[in-house]
């Protein structure tokens, strides 16, 4: 309470003892006026209307005076021996208890009525206060315009500075009210513990009491979305033990209206995530059509030229050769665009790997021509459950990759067996190996700089590895035990292992 | 070849691919018919009235898609899809709406008339020819219901053999997983991609030099499967 309300509040209860004083002296002279007529039978009920309407309209205090006052006035001047404060008549002394308890009760009654319309009114105060809080709330969209208003209104509520602040770990400042103020180390940490736990912290908790502002949480059903900040320039605790209930009211309503603000964004930012994938697999449908467009026409004149029997077959077989080398390039290309924009969509389907290692070997065959393939794959093999044309992919790069490390002699092993209910498919080369460093980081499967000798096919082993992660499987590299070249597994784990032997009739 | 060449349209919208195919198809022996769109496609199969359709999708008037039904039917052509959609759903979905085949750029001229010669066997074999159906070293009697492997007859499941007849029926045509589950097991389970590869499994235990490198029965990875027929 400020000093003039205090001063108005003393000035007001002044009133109602003199008030009370007032109305027993009027009805003593009433009483006065009545006695030397009618005799003093009905004199105490005089004093009645006085001590009830003084206890009703002023309170316990005023109302006692009143009654004592009544006791008195009625002792003295109508009470044997008049003029004294002595008394000889029980019924007079019945009178003067009588009225002090009527006094006392009707005090008591009419307080209570008075308590319980303040609280009704307090309440409704309340509720005008959160309805109008969530109103000014809901026409802000925008969730540092809702947090700048919500700082406005905690501002103006409590009368004291007010911030929003959210993230973790380092908390940031949503709004706060009035600009400017700047936050203390101690206050940084107390945000975020209340960010973290939900519970209040900073000045006036048992946590972080250092700080100047104390932290509550603005929390959804299942969530902490923002902490609220308040802070007095003097130092006192914002808000005091029974406006706590209205904070927490208040800090729900912002939490529906910040729940509300990212409900819209994330709309908003599927809708645009959407239309970007919409027009990156537009272009790239069209790069990769118009870039192979004219290959197949490279690529058909030279098949063309070679079977009419051109004189410069090594010229003419290098064109198809180099031809198809940027075929695949551009596949890479446009494999790893996928996998970048996250726009690889799986089709999971029981795949036999006999048809995907023969399928991947076709497709490999002019690169591959005269080079000894060994193929080892285990007869009864069970099938794996995968994308089929991601897996097609995966091994055409492990092919390659093989390929293009083993000498112009050389083989190439592929082999598949299951062990420990795991599927390996293993693809070895006879090439020189994997630096032994390079074994152990299992890096091989970033782009390799320089090393990777064979210019931009470094994308390759990039490609296995995504579209391995993809369909679920793990992809490993290392060096063969026992003679040299690299390994390469491809490893589909329990889960995508088909169990049994399916009748299929 | 038969007395008459079969006609060939091309139908793509890039100058230097129709040299390319007509050069390629002149010298096996077609007689070869150009369009550069949709609407040129649709006038010369009603007037030139092909054998076979080679289909680019991407034209610049239409989705070629779309036209797969229409250039398809009355009178009925044979037709292959030549795309650089090289996405499976792209496949399955030109195959489905009625294409014989489906061909990716950059293509394999020798693949292409492969392809060609296997789409339009059908059309213009004769019915003893259609009954019996070779493929390498393996005979298959549709008629007589049987299987014979360098002579000896093989004996295969009902589903084993229905599978394969079903390949025998299109030799060097791929059919799509949908097409074989629902022909063979029922529309129920055309989801059921592990009855294929497991009935597929069995017939090249049986019928393959190399089960583990298959030659007769090939696999178009997440399309279908190809009888390779000699």
């Amino acid at each position: 309470m400020t000093e003039a309300q205090l001063r108005a509040s003393t000035a007001s209860r002044i009133q109602a003892y003199a008030g009370a004083v007032i109305m027993v002296a009027v009805s003593t002279l009433i009483d006065l006026w009545i006695a030397p007529k009618w005799g003093t039978a009905a004199i105490d009920m005089v004093y009645l209307p006085a001590v009830l309407a003084a206890a009703a309209l002023w309170g316990i205090g005023p109302g006692f005076v009143a009654g004592i006052a009544a006791a008195l006035a009625y002792n003295f001047f109508f009470t044997e021996p008049v003029h004294t404060f002595r008394m000889n008549r029980v019924a007079d002394v019945v009178t003067v208890v009588v009225l002090l308890i009527v006094a006392l009760v009707t005090s008591k009654l009419a307080s209570a009525i008075r308590e319980q319309a303040r609280l009704a009114a307090a309440h409704a105060a309340r509720n005008a206060t959160i309805a109008g809080f969530a109103g000014r709330l809901l026409s802000s969209s925008s969730e540092s315009d809702i947090a700048e208003t919500a700082c406005n209104e905690l501002q103006r509520l409590f009368d004291c500075n007010a911030m929003v602040v959210s993230g973790l770990p380092e908390p940031a400042i949503l709004a706060l009210a009035p600009p400017g103020n700047r936050l203390t180390p101690s206050d940084i940490a107390a945000a975020a513990l209340t960010l973290e736990s939900g519970e209040p912290a900073g000045r006036g908790t048992s946590r972080i009491q250092p700080a100047e502002w104390v932290f509550h949480a603005v929390r959804s059903s299942d969530a902490i979305l923002a902490a609220a900040g308040l802070a007095r320039d003097d130092g006192r605790a914002p808000i005091d033990d029974n406006q706590l209930a209205l904070l927490t009211n208040l800090l729900d309503q912002l939490a529906l209206a910040l729940e509300r603000a990212r409900a819209e964004a994330d709309r908003r930012e599927v809708g645009s995530l959407r239309e970007r994938d919409r027009l990156r697999s537009a272009l790239l449908s069209s790069v990769g059509h118009d870039l192979r467009t004219p290959l197949t026409g490279i690529i058909g004149a030279a098949a063309e030229l070679r079977r009419r029997g051109a004189n410069d077959a090594p010229l003419v077989a290098a064109i198809e050769g180099e031809a198809a080398k940027l075929e695949r390039y551009i596949s890479n290309l446009l494999d790893m665009a996928r996998i970048e924009s996250g726009a690889v969509k799986l089709k999971m389907e029981c795949v036999d790997l006999v048809d995907a290692v023969s399928a991947a070997l076709k497709d490999m065959r002019s690169a591959l021509s005269s080079r000894e393939v060994l193929i080892d794959l285990a007869r009864d093999l069970p099938l794996v459950r995968t994308d089929a044309q991601l897996l097609h992919h995966c091994l055409i790069n492990l092919i390659d990759n093989a390929d293009r490390h083993t000498g112009e002699t050389g083989g190439i092993r592929i082999a598949a067996v299951e062990v420990e209910g795991e599927i390996r498919l293993t693809i070895e080369d006879e090439g020189p190996g994997l630096p032994v460093e390079r074994e152990r980081a299992l890096d091989v499967f970033t782009r390799l700089e320089g090393s990777d000798r064979k210019g931009g096919a470094g994308l390759g082993l990039a490609i296995v590895k995504g579209f391995a992660e993809a369909i679920g499987a793990k992809v490993t590299g290392g060096n063969r035990k026992g003679s040299q070249g690299a390994s390469f597994s491809l490893r589909f784990p329990k889960a995508l292992v088909v169990p049994e032997r399916v009748n299929a009739g | 070849m038969p007395a008459k060449p079969p006609k060939v349209l091309i139908v793509d919208d890039e100058p230097q691919i129709r040299v390319l195919l007509r050069a390629t198809l002149a010298r096996a022996g077609y007689v070869v018919a150009e369009a550069s769109n949709a609407r040129e496609a649709l006038n010369a199969k009603a007037i030139d009235k092909p054998d076979l359709i080679l289909l680019d999708l991407g034209l610049p008037d239409r989705d070629g898609l779309e036209l797969v039904a229409s250039l398809r039917g009355d009178p009925p052509s044979a037709l292959i899809v030549v795309s650089a959609r090289d996405q499976t759903e792209q496949k399955v979905a030109a195959l489905d709406l009625g294409a014989d085949d489906y061909v990716t750029k950059p293509f394999d001229t020798e693949e292409l008339l492969a392809r060609v010669r296997a789409s339009l066997r059908q059309r213009l074999a004769s019915e003893s020819e259609r009954q019996v159906v070779a493929a390498g070293p393996i005979t298959i009697d549709l008629f007589a219901r049987m299987v014979r492997r360098e002579g000896r007859e093989v004996h295969v499941t009902p589903k084993e053999w229905g599978l394969l007849a079903e390949l025998a029926k299109h030799p060097g045509r791929v059919l799509t997983h949908e097409t074989l589950l629902r022909t063979i097991w029922g529309p129920a389970h055309v989801d059921q991609t592990e009855y294929l590869r497991v009935a597929i499994r069995a017939l090249r235990q049986k019928l393959e030099h190399e089960p583990s490198q298959p030659r007769l029965i090939v696999n178009e990875p997440g399309v279908g499967y190809r009888l390779i027929a000699t």
